[in-house]
C-alpha cells in the first residue's frame, strides 16, 4: 500500500505506518470482546485500509465497538498500537463526519463528553440520563438497575462539579478542531 | 506517609471503595491528599474525540498536583490509572504535543512544566500493609479481577497478560487464591451501559470461570469492573459471586467491620461468604 497516498484520508494519523507490518494473522481480532459486533474486525479493517477501501474503512463501526481493553495490542505478535489506532479512526471519522448512523455508542460519547463539558465531571445517572434522552428505551431498561443502586445508597442525583465549571466549556473552545496528532 | 489523591468520577458512589479506601488508610497512616478541583480524566472517551482536548484534561491535574508540591499521582480507578499514565508517556515523548497541551493550559493560569508519577492506589495499600499470619480468612478462595486497562500499555505494575500481584496481595493479606484465566479478560467497560446483553456475555463468562474453578468470592480494583461484575449478576440463575474492592478485604483483615467498609453497598451480599465472628 501507499498509506502516503494523497487520496489517503488516514495518512495524517501518526500511527499508520505501524499496519504495514501486519501480517493478517488475526490475534487482534481472536482477542476482542466485542469483535463479533464489528463489520470488520481490526486485521479485516488494516486490510481494506492497506488495499485502499478507504470508505468502507471510514464508515465501519469498527472503532465504535471497541472497548480500549488494550488486549489485541498486548498480544499482538508485531506490536502495532492497535487500540491507538482506533483512538484515531474515532477522531478520524468524526472529522469526515463518517460516524455510522447505525451505532449506538457515538451517542453515549457525545453524552460523556457533552457532560464533561457542562460540568468538568462525569455523575453517573446523569450521563444516563443524557444518553437517555436519545435512547429512551435505553433509560427505561436500566430503570430497576437505577432503583437498585438507590437502595443502596449509590445513585447521585445531584451533580458533581468542578469549582468553575464554565472553564471547561472554555477548555472545549480551545481545543476544538486543533487535534494533534494520534 | 501522604499521598496526592486523583479520585476520579466514580470512585465517591461506588460499592464502598471510598469507605473502605478511608477506613484502611486511616489505619495504616496513609494520609489522603484529595487534589482539589480535580476533573474527569476523560476516561476512553476523549482520546477518541479530539487528542489535544484528551491530554489538557489530564495534564490539567499534573499541574495541580505540582502546585500542591507532589512528584505523583495516585489514584484507584484503573481507567483514570490508564489515562493518565497515557497522557504522560504522550508528553513526554512528543515535544510538539506537550508545546500545545501546555499552551492551552497557560490559558487558565496553569503552568505545565514537570510530569508526574502516576500509581495506582493498590500499589501503596499493598506496601503499606502488614503481613497477616491469622487463619481467619485463608479457607476463602479468591478470585483477582484485574480488569483489562491495568495491567496494559504505559503501566509498570505487571504483565500485561498474566499478573500475579494481587494474587501476592491476598495471599500477604491472609486470603486464599483461586488461580483462573478471566483475570484481565474484559468486563464491557462503558460499552455495558450501550450493549447491555453483548456484555453480560462478557461478565457471566468471567465470573463463571472464576467459579468453576472454585471461587467463593472477587476482588477488584475499578469502580467500573465492581459495577459491571456485580450487576450482570441474578438471584435465580448462574453464578453468585461477591465482587469486593482489594480495600474492602484489606480492611477486614485489619480487622474492621464490613459495616466500615461500606459493604453493604455490594448489590450480591457478602455476608455469608465473607463475615466471620
Amino acid at each position: 500500500m501507499n498509506p502516503d497516498g494523497k487520496d489517503n484520508p488516514f495518512s495524517d494519523i501518526g500511527k499508520l505506518h505501524h499496519i504495514n507490518r501486519c501480517i493478517q494473522c488475526g490475534t487482534c481480532s481472536g482477542s476482542c470482546p466485542l469483535s463479533d459486533r464489528m463489520d470488520h474486525a481490526p486485521r479485516e479493517l488494516f486490510a481494506l485500509i492497506r488495499e485502499g477501501a478507504y470508505d468502507e474503512a471510514l464508515a465501519s463501526n469498527t472503532p465504535w465497538f471497541c472497548v480500549s481493553c488494550y488486549a489485541c495490542m498486548v498480544r499482538c505478535p508485531k506490536e502495532i498500537p492497535v487500540t491507538d489506532l482506533m483512538y484515531a479512526f474515532k477522531e478520524k471519522a468524526r472529522q469526515q463526519d463518517t460516524v455510522p448512523k447505525n451505532t449506538d455508542m457515538p451517542d453515549m460519547y457525545d453524552a460523556f463528553s457533552k457532560t464533561v463539558k457542562q460540568f468538568g465531571r462525569i455523575t453517573e445517572s446523569f450521563l444516563m440520563g443524557r444518553y437517555g434522552l436519545r435512547h429512551p428505551l435505553a433509560a427505561a431498561k436500566n430503570a430497576p438497575l437505577a432503583v437498585k443502586m438507590a437502595l443502596r445508597h449509590r445513585l447521585e442525583l445531584k451533580p458533581q462539579a468542578t469549582a468553575d465549571p464554565s472553564a471547561f466549556a472554555r477548555l472545549y473552545d480551545l481545543t476544538e478542531k486543533k487535534g494533534g496528532k494520534p | 506517609m501522604k499521598i496526592c489523591f486523583y479520585p476520579g468520577c466514580s470512585f465517591a458512589s461506588s460499592a464502598g471503595y471510598k469507605e473502605s479506601t478511608d477506613a484502611v488508610c486511616r489505619k495504616l497512616g496513609i494520609e489522603l491528599s484529595e487534589i482539589p478541583d480535580w476533573n474527569c480524566c476523560g476516561a476512553t472517551v476523549s482520546f477518541g474525540e479530539n487528542t489535544l482536548r484528551a491530554l489538557v484534561l489530564s495534564a490539567r491535574h499534573f499541574v495541580l498536583a505540582e502546585s500542591m508540591g507532589f512528584g505523583q499521582i495516585v489514584t484507584g480507578c484503573n481507567a483514570c490509572y490508564a489515562t493518565l499514565r497515557k497522557t504522560a508517556d504522550i508528553l513526554a515523548h512528543d515535544p510538539d504535543l506537550f508545546e500545545q497541551t501546555k499552551h492551552v493550559l497557560s490559558q487558565f493560569d496553569l503552568d505545565l512544566s514537570a510530569l508526574p508519577k502516576i500509581r495506582h492506589l493498590f500499589e501503596i495499600i499493598s506496601e503499606a500493609m502488614p503481613e497477616i499470619t491469622g487463619d481467619t480468612f485463608r479457607d476463602i478462595p479468591i478470585a483477582a479481577y484485574y480488569g483489562c486497562q491495568l495491567t496494559r500499555p504505559h503501566q509498570d505494575l505487571d504483565r500485561g497478560d498474566h499478573p500475579t500481584v494481587l494474587e501476592t496481595f491476598l495471599e500477604k493479606i491472609g486470603f486464599g487464591v483461586t488461580e483462573h484465566s478471566a483475570k484481565t479478560a474484559c468486563c464491557g467497560a462503558s460499552h455495558a451501559v450501550v450493549y447491555t446483553g453483548d456484555c453480560r456475555v462478557l461478565a457471566q463468562r468471567i465470573l463463571r470461570e472464576m467459579e468453576g474453578k472454585g471461587a467463593k468470592a472477587v476482588t477488584t480494583l475499578c469502580p467500573l469492573c465492581q459495577f459491571n461484575l456485580d450487576q450482570n449478576q441474578s438471584k435465580d440463575a448462574g453464578p453468585s459471586l461477591p465482587v469486593t474492592y482489594f480495600t474492602q478485604l484489606a480492611g477486614l483483615a485489619l480487622g474492621l467491620s464490613p459495616k466500615e467498609l461500606g459493604m453493604n453497598k455490594l448489590l450480591v451480599t457478602a455476608e455469608k461468604v465473607l463475615n466471620r465472628p
